[in-house]
C-alpha cells in the first residue's frame, strides 16, 4: 500500500516531480562539476607551473663560489668541484621518483669561438664566450632497467631552437641568437671552438644545428653536448650543476617545520609527502657530495599562486552548493505545501502523522536519489567538457564525489522539506477539506 | 487612474497572501543574486590578483647595455631609471638598478678570503630573506653601512650575522657589516649585496649602472606592451623579459582565467536555471487564483500581465537586497583568499538585478499555460 501510494504521487502528478526533479538534477550537476574540477585542478596547475622551469638546484658541496656575471662564470676553469654524471641515474630511484619531471647537468666553459680555421697564434688567444655543456634529450637508463629520456629541452620549455637541437653523439651544437647575430652565424655553418684547461688550448669542430633564442644569458653562448664541455675542460664523467624540475605540494605549516625536529611518525610523514623540501632531501641522499637547493623564486611563487587558486575554486564550488541547495529546499518546499488537501484527506481516513510524513520524506528521498543522480551524470560531463577544454585532459572518476553528491542531494532536500513538513503533520484536516 | 490602483491592490494583496511562499520565492531569487554579484565581481578581481600574484616570482624584466655580451661588460648611465614609467594600469612597476662587480673580499674575524662577485642595489633592501618579503622592508639610511651576505659566501667566509667584511678592487677597500643573510636558490646565493652607492666608489664608475631589473605587474599582454613602449623610450639599452619568467607566467595565467571563467559561468547559469525551477514549481499553484480572476471577467492577457509583474516585482526586491549582499561577500572573500578586500565594481549590481529579474520572470513564464485553463474544471477542483 505504501508503495502504491508512493508511485501513484508520482504518476499523478508528473509535471511537478519533473520540475522537482529537474531542479535538484540541476543543481547536483553544478555541483558536481565544480567539484571535480576543483579536486583536479590542484593537480593540472602544478604541472602547468612546470613551465617555469626547474624548481631544485644541486651544486657541489665544496664548489667554490661562481664568480657569475650576466650568465658568464669568470672563474678560472680549474676551479671549483664537480660531481660525477653515472650518480645521475639514481634520481629515478628516490621515493618521489615519479614526480621528477626532468633534469638537466650543466658545464660551463670559458671558450674561445672562431668561424674559420682557428686563429694564426693560438697561445695568445683568450675567452671571448661560454660554452654550456648539457643533455638535450639524453636517453638515461635507470636502475630498474627501464629507459628515461631528459635533457634541457624539457626543463626549460621556455629556450627555442631554431632550426634544431644537437645530437648528443655527433660533433653539433646549438649557438645563442646574439652570438649567431654578432659573429655572422648560421645552421649549418661549422666552428671551431677552443677551451682552456691546459697549457695549449684544446679544440673541437662543431655544426651548428640551431639558433637559440632563451631571451636570457644564454643567447650570447654556445650550448652543446656535456661531452664536449668535458672534452674542453678535461674532466671525464663530470658536470657542475644540476637542475632539476619536480611537481610539489606547496609547503603549508607542516612542510615548512625542520624535519630534524620532527617526531620518527611526523618525519615518516613529512618523508612522503611532495614537499619542495623532502624531495630536495631525497635527492641529496642519492647524490653524495652534493648541496641541494631550492630556488626559491620559482617556489614560492608557485605555492602562493596553487594555494589561493586552489581557494578560489573551492569557493565557487560551495557558492554552488549552496545555490543548488537553495532551489532544491525551495521546490521541495512548494511540492510539500501544495499538498495539503492531500494529506488533509489522509489525516481524515486515519493516517496518523508519522505515517504521512513517513510517506512524504519516502517520496522526497526517492525525488533525491534520482535527480541526484542524473545531476552526477550530467556534472560529470561538464566537468570533462571543462577540464578537456582547459588543460586537454578530463578530471579523474571519482567515487568520492558520487557519494557527496547523492548524500548532499537527500539532505537538502529533506531540509528543504522539513519545515512545511511539521506544519503538514500539525494540521486540522477539517478545516483543510472545507477548502479554509 | 482606478485601473492602476486596482492593480496595485491585487499585487499587494498577491504578494502578502501567503508569506511561506514569499519567503521561499525571496529566498531563492536573492541567494541567485548573491551568487551572481559575489562571483561575477570576484572573478574580475581574482584574475587581477593572480598577476599581482606572479610578482613574487621577482623581475620580470631586465634592462641591460646595447650589444653587452659576455666579454664587452658595458654600463648605462643611472639616469635612464628615470626614463622608467612607474606606473601600469594603477600598479606599482618596481624598479630595481644594479651594479655588478668582482672584488676581493675578506673576513678578519674569522681570517678567511675570497673573490666574489658584489651586486650594489638601489633600493637596497637587507633584511630579506627571498625576494617575497623584499617589498615589505623599506630601504633604510643605514644602507651604506651593511651588506646582505648570499648563503654560500656565508658559508665560504665563515662570516656571522654583525662581522665585519672588507671588500676591495685594487687599492680601493670599503669595510661593512653582515646584515643578513640571503637564501633564493639562484645567483644571489653566491652573490655579495650592497647598496648601489657604494658599488659606484668601489668601482670608480660613479653614476653608472649594469643593468635595471623590472618587476611589471598586469597581465601577459599588458606586459608585452609595456617592453615594447620602454624599448621605444629607451634606445640606449636592451630591453629583455625574461622569458622564463614572461611566457610561463603567460601559459598558467591562460588556464587560470579560463578555469575560473569557466567554473563561474557554469555556476552562474545553472544558478539561474535551479532558481527558474523552483520559481516555476512555486508559480504552478497558482491555478486558483488564474481560474478566479478569469471567472469573474479578467481578460487573458491582463491577468498574465499581473502575474509577470508580480515576477518582476520580487525579482527587482531580490536583486537589489541579493546583488548587493553579493558584492559585500565578495570584498570579504576577496580579504579572504587574497587579503585585500575585492574592490567592488558597480557595473556588476546592474548586472546582477537584471538577469535576477530575467530569471524571475522566466521563471513565470510558464503561468502563461495556466491561460488556457477554463474556471469551471478549477473551481470543481479538476484540474
Amino acid at each position: 500500500m505504501f508503495l502504491r501510494l508512493v508511485a501513484d504521487s508520482f504518476s499523478r502528478r508528473p509535471r511537478h516531480k519533473l520540475l522537482t526533479g529537474a531542479a535538484l538534477a540541476l543543481g547536483m550537476a553544478v555541483a558536481t562539476a565544480a567539484l571535480s574540477v576543483s579536486l583536479d585542478v590542484g593537480d593540472r596547475l602544478a604541472r602547468e607551473f612546470r613551465s617555469l622551469g626547474a624548481n631544485l638546484v644541486v651544486t657541489p658541496q665544496a664548489d667554490s663560489l661562481p664568480l657569475e656575471i650576466g650568465g658568464v662564470d669568470y672563474r678560472p676553469a680549474n676551479a671549483g668541484a664537480y660531481l660525477p654524471e653515472s650518480d645521475l641515474r639514481k634520481l629515478k630511484t628516490i621515493f618521489w621518483r615519479n614526480n621528477i619531471v626532468g633534469f638537466a647537468p650543466i658545464l660551463d666553459v670559458p671558450i674561445f669561438v672562431s668561424r674559420f680555421d682557428g686563429p694564426n697564434d693560438i697561445s695568445k688567444i683568450k675567452p671571448n664566450a661560454s660554452l654550456i655543456g648539457t643533455w638535450s634529450a639524453h636517453a638515461l637508463v635507470v636502475p630498474d632497467g627501464s629507459s628515461y629520456v631528459t635533457g634541457v629541452e624539457k626543463i626549460n620549455p621556455w629556450w627555442h631552437v631554431e632550426g634544431s637541437w644537437f645530437n648528443e653523439s655527433a660533433r653539433e651544437c646549438v649557438v645563442g641568437a646574439n652570438l649567431a647575430h654578432k659573429d655572422g652565424l648560421s645552421v649549418g655553418d661549422p666552428i671551431t671552438v677552443y677551451g682552456f684547461a691546459r697549457a695549449v688550448p684544446v679544440s673541437v669542430e662543431l655544426r651548428i644545428t640551431g639558433l637559440l633564442n632563451s631571451g636570457g644569458p644564454e643567447d650570447d653562448s654556445i650550448v652543446a653536448s656535456l661531452a664536449t664541455a668535458q672534452w674542453l675542460t678535461t674532466t671525464s664523467g663530470e658536470y657542475r650543476r644540476l637542475y632539476v624540475s619536480a611537481l610539489t605540494k606547496p609547503e603549508d605549516e607542516f612542510g615548512r617545520r625542520d624535519p630534524s625536529t620532527l617526531a620518527p611518525a611526523d618525519y615518516e610523514r613529512w618523508y612522503c609527502t611532495p614537499y619542495i623540501s623532502s624531495i630536495a632531501l631525497q635527492i641529496k641522499q642519492v647524490l653524495p657530495g652534493a648541496d641541494v637547493r631550492v630556488i626559491r623564486r620559482v617556489a614560492e611563487g608557485e605555492g602562493a599562486i596553487l594555494r589561493r587558486v586552489r581557494t578560489l575554486l573551492w569557493l565557487v564550488t560551495f557558492a554552488s552548493l549552496l545555490a543548488a541547495a537553495l532551489a532544491v529546499g525551495a521546490s521541495s518546499a512548494a511540492s510539500v505545501i501544495e499538498r495539503r488537501t492531500e494529506i488533509g484527506l489522509m489525516k481524515a481516513l486515519g493516517a496518523g502523522s508519522g505515517t504521512v510524513g513517513f510517506l512524504l520524506v519516502a517520496e522526497q528521498l526517492l525525488l533525491a536519489v534520482v535527480g541526484g543522480g542524473l545531476g552526477y551524470a550530467l556534472g560529470i560531463l561538464l566537468a570533462r567538457l571543462v577540464g578537456q577544454r582547459i588543460f586537454g585532459a578530463a578530471p579523474a572518476f571519482s567515487f568520492f564525489v558520487l557519494a557527496v553528491i547523492v548524500g548532499l542531494a537527500a539532505i537538502v532536500t529533506l531540509l528543504g522539506s522539513a519545515i512545511p513538513l511539521r506544519r503538514a503533520s500539525r494540521y486540522e484536516p477539517a478545516p483543510i477539506l472545507r477548502g479554509e | 487612474m482606478p485601473d492602476r490602483k486596482m492593480f496595485w491592490r491585487i499585487m499587494r494583496r498577491l504578494l502578502a497572501a501567503n508569506r511561506g511562499r514569499l519567503f521561499v520565492i525571496l529566498l531563492a531569487l536573492g541567494a541567485g543574486a548573491t551568487i551572481t554579484a559575489a562571483l561575477l565581481n570576484l572573478q574580475v578581481d581574482a584574475k587581477r590578483r593572480i598577476t599581482a600574484e606572479f610578482r613574487t616570482f621577482g623581475s620580470n624584466v631586465v634592462l641591460v647595455p646595447k650589444n653587452s655580451s659576455s666579454t664587452t661588460s658595458g654600463t648605462l648611465p643611472e639616469s635612464a631609471t628615470r626614463s622608467v614609467p612607474t606606473h601600469l594600469a594603477g600598479e606599482e612597476v618596481r624598479v630595481i638598478s644594479a651594479l655588478y662587480l668582482i672584488a676581493d673580499v675578506s673576513v678578519p674575524s674569522s681570517g678567511k678570503a675570497t673573490s666574489a662577485v658584489i651586486a650594489g642595489l638601489n633600493p637596497f633592501a637587507f633584511l630579506t630573506i627571498f625576494p617575497r618579503s623584499s617589498s615589505d622592508t623599506e630601504t633604510n639610511h643605514s644602507a651604506e653601512n651593511v651588506c646582505v651576505l648570499g648563503v654560500r659566501v656565508a658559508r665560504q667566509l665563515n662570516a656571522q650575522q654583525g662581522a665585519e667584511l672588507v671588500i676591495s678592487i685594487g687599492s680601493r677597500r670599503e669595510s661593512r657589516h653582515v646584515a643578513s643573510f640571503k637564501e633564493t636558490g639562484g645567483p644571489e646565493d653566491d652573490r655579495i649585496e650592497i647598496s648601489l652607492r657604494v658599488a659606484q666608489r668601489l668601482a670608480d664608475l660613479p653614476r653608472r649602472i649594469s643593468s635595471i631589473e623590472l618587476r611589471v605587474p598586469g597581465t601577459p599582454d599588458a606586459i608585452q606592451s609595456y617592453v615594447a613602449e620602454l624599448q621605444r623610450q629607451i634606445p640606449e639599452a636592451d630591453v629583455r623579459p625574461i622569458r622564463q619568467f614572461t611566457e610561463g607566467e603567460a601559459k598558467i595565467y591562460d588556464r587560470i582565467s579560463s578555469i575560473l571563467s569557466a567554473t563561474v559561468a557554469l555556476v552562474l547559469v545553472l544558478t539561474g536555471l535551479c532558481v527558474m525551477a523552483a520559481m516555476t514549481n512555486v508559480a504552478m499553484e497558482r491555478r486558483n487564483d488564474v481560474g478566479l480572476m478569469k471567472a469573474i471577467g479578467g481578460a487573458t492577457r491582463r491577468v498574465l500581465r499581473l502575474f509577470l509583474a508580480e515576477a518582476a516585482l520580487l525579482g527587482l526586491t531580490s536583486g537589489v537586497l541579493g546583488g548587493a549582499a553579493g558584492i559585500l561577500l565578495s570584498m570579504w572573500l576577496g580579504k579572504a583568499v587574497f587579503g585585500i578586500a575585492a574592490r567592488p565594481r558597480l557595473i556588476v549590481y546592474p548586472v546582477a538585478v537584471g538577469l535576477t529579474i530575467i530569471v524571475a520572470i522566466a521563471g513565470a513564464y510558464p503561468l502563461r499555460r495556466l491561460t488556457n485553463i477554463r474556471p469551471a474544471a478549477v473551481f470543481r477542483g479538476e484540474a
